[in-house]
């Protein structure tokens, strides 16, 4: 396969910038200051208040059904109504925003760890591994993320882990396949030569000199495979194989009140914005930390 | 041609790799297959009369040896409860989901393409700014809630303009073509709009990457003007990359295309896949997950295809 042949990486080894918690500040109020990055850090931001806050306390109590109460209207003591079982549907979508959350943290650090090992194994100096890792990345990568998931349900039963393994798994795919381009441009330029010649180890020149050159393409994949995640959630919980059945998630608010969509249509319209809306919060959420956390996007990071 | 022969091996051993795979998830993680299948509940005997009919007492070699000279001879096995084979029932489901894919995918394209073209066309910012907030939240929809607002507003019984079936497929099937074909508008309209939105992301994209190679300025220097050039020349030169696109958003759609045949009561091979799952009739369950990987697999290989065809810049 023909790979770019003149190699100018993105970031050089010697650039120096600011580092540690003045180059957080700096990358936190650079996103502040675009209207779609204050949007995305609002919202986000809210989502883990509020994941933290349900383990606490909830408006009903999620146990508290009302048979005499079902698919009520809005009112003081139910926000958003109730559902088919009288329960309240605000204190369910809280509760269930921890339950999206940690599925979410989950999947992005599994599609990263997995993604960082293929581009590790794509770029390696064992031409077998890499072209082996290279030709399986492409068989694979045309098997949906469903599928996967359907695999892992029939052993596993629904779970939250065939959710997070599912889409880990391909997810991870994914980004290996995107960051690869980038990766072998660093891994053949003169800088990680002299790091070799000077004796550093293959672990050492990755971290410090092809994940930095990746790290755009990682930030945007990993905020793209959170959005993604949410709404996997949502389909595979919908199906049966996801968050199984009495856990509260936002699939499950949404797919619960489904079957009743003809007679009840205000009580689903909530949860379906609410996935919506934090899909579009982190799609925007990775654009605007690779713009702000870029130094060659971003000035006040090169120290200017 | 080498090119050609690396592909062909590789959709060998993926086809050989997903076969191992989904094999070894129903025989070898916890759970035994025969105790699932007969039930939670059921006697011990049951558990192994069923272990006994099906074959499951065999080596796990002699079984897998078993499916993949079956599947090779046309022969999926049979489903449980109906005792129809595989290979028929899926063909059945297939009448429908393969309809709903591609009625999908025209109207993912016939709307992503266009919208593509003009978010790049755009000049004013705030032209921009739209288009871009258009496919970010289209592309943020959650296909079971798409398919509700679409039969909130437009189906029969229920929607503010009552103009379509909301579920179910026909019995008559496609004897009956002008009810079937309705009775895939809604749930085409769903998948399409909103893989519709991330192609048109990915048209955007594609088309910019061309225009930053001067090749629309030249155009234009030659007198076309900048739509044309853009349509015209920016289109065909991003087609490779368009291609491999639309590939991979035919795998991303099996997802929705899931949930929309849920959604709609639409007897296709994916509620029929969750249907099985749910009956625990695992046999069919692993020819259907087969095939289905299979199919894939060959698209994968289909696009790749294309993609070196209609780029000569990859050639050996």
């Amino acid at each position: 396969m023909p790979d770019s042949p003149t190699p100018t990486p993105r970031v050089r080894a010697d650039a120096r910038g600011v580092h540690g918690r003045r180059r957080m500040r700096i990358v936190l109020s650079t996103m502040w200051s675009h209207g779609t990055g204050r949007f995305a850090l609002i919202v986000l931001g809210l989502w883990m208040l509020i994941s933290v806050v349900s383990l606490f306390w909830t408006p009903q109590s999620l146990w508290k059904t009302d048979g005499y109460h079902v698919w009520a209207a809005p009112s003081r003591a139910h926000w958003l109504g109730t559902d088919g079982t009288g329960a309240d549907l605000f204190s369910w979508l809280m509760a269930g925003s921890r339950t999206n959350l940690l599925i979410v943290l989950l999947t992005v650090a599994f599609a990263a760890a997995f993604g960082l090992l293929l581009v590790a194994m794509m770029v390696s100096r064992h031409s077998a591994l890499a072209h082996g890792s290279v030709v399986a990345i492409d068989a694979l990568i045309s098997i949906p993320t469903v599928l996967i998931a359907l695999m892992l349900a029939v052993p596993m039963g629904a779970s939250v882990a065939v959710i997070v393994l599912a889409c880990g798994f391909g997810y991870g795919l994914n980004l290996a396949r995107v960051a690869r381009p980038q990766a072998l441009l660093a891994a053949h330029s003169m800088y990680v030569e002299s790091a070799l010649a000077n004796g550093a180890s293959a672990p050492r020149v990755f971290f410090t000199h092809i994940v930095p050159n990746i790290m755009p393409v990682l930030i945007v994949q990993c905020s793209l495979s959170a959005g993604t995640a949410v709404l996997a959630e949502a389909g595979l919980t919908y199906l049966g194989v996801g968050v199984p059945s009495g856990v509260p998630s936002w699939g499950h608010s949404l797919s619960t009140s489904v079957r009743f969509i003809n007679i009840y249509p205000l009580t689903v319209l909530w949860p379906g914005l609410l996935v919506t809306i934090v899909v579009v919060a982190l799609n925007l959420f990775g654009d605007a930390l690779r713009d702000a956390s870029d130094p060659l996007i971003n000035p006040r990071l090169r120290g200017a | 041609m080498k090119y050609l022969a690396r592909r062909l091996l590789l959709f060998v051993v993926g086809l050989f790799a997903i076969s191992v795979v989904i094999f070894l998830a129903l025989r070898v993680l916890p759970g035994d297959i025969a105790t699932i299948m007969a039930g939670l509940n059921s006697p011990p005997e049951r558990v192994e009369a069923l272990r006994a009919q099906m074959g499951l007492d065999r080596q796990l070699i002699v079984q897998y040896g078993a499916w993949i000279a079956g599947l090779v001879r046309g022969d999926f096995g049979t489903a449980m409860l109906t005792g129809q084979p595989v290979a028929a029932l899926v063909g059945t489901r297939a009448a429908i989901t393969f309809p709903l894919i591609i009625l999908g995918l025209i109207i993912a394209l016939a709307i992503g393409i266009p919208t593509g073209c003009a978010a790049v066309l755009a000049r004013s910012p705030r032209a921009r700014a739209v288009y871009q907030g258009v496919a970010i939240v289209g592309g943020a929809v959650p296909a079971l809630w798409g398919g509700l607002i679409l039969i909130l507003l437009f189906a029969r019984g229920s929607g503010l303009i009552p103009i379509l079936p909301a579920s179910g497929f026909p019995q008559a099937g496609w004897a009956d073509p002008g009810r079937a074909l309705a009775s895939l508008v809604l749930p085409a309209l769903t998948v399409g709009v909103i893989v519709g939105a991330s192609m048109m992301r990915y048209t955007r994209s594609a088309l910019q990457s061309v225009a930053s190679t001067g090749t629309i300025e030249m155009a234009m220097a030659c007198g076309m003007t900048r739509t044309q050039a853009l349509t015209r020349v920016g289109l065909r030169l991003a087609m490779p990359q368009l291609v491999s696109v639309i590939g991979l958003t035919f795998a991303e759609m099996i997802t929705g295309v899931m949930v929309i045949e849920n959604l709609f009561a639409l007897p296709g091979i994916g509620s029929g896949l969750v249907d099985d799952l749910g009956h625990r009739d695992l046999i069919a369950v692993q020819s259907e997950l087969f095939m289905l990987a299979a199919f894939f697999l060959v698209i994968g290989l289909l696009v790749d295809i294309a993609h070196r065809a209609l780029d000569p810049r990859l050639g050996d």
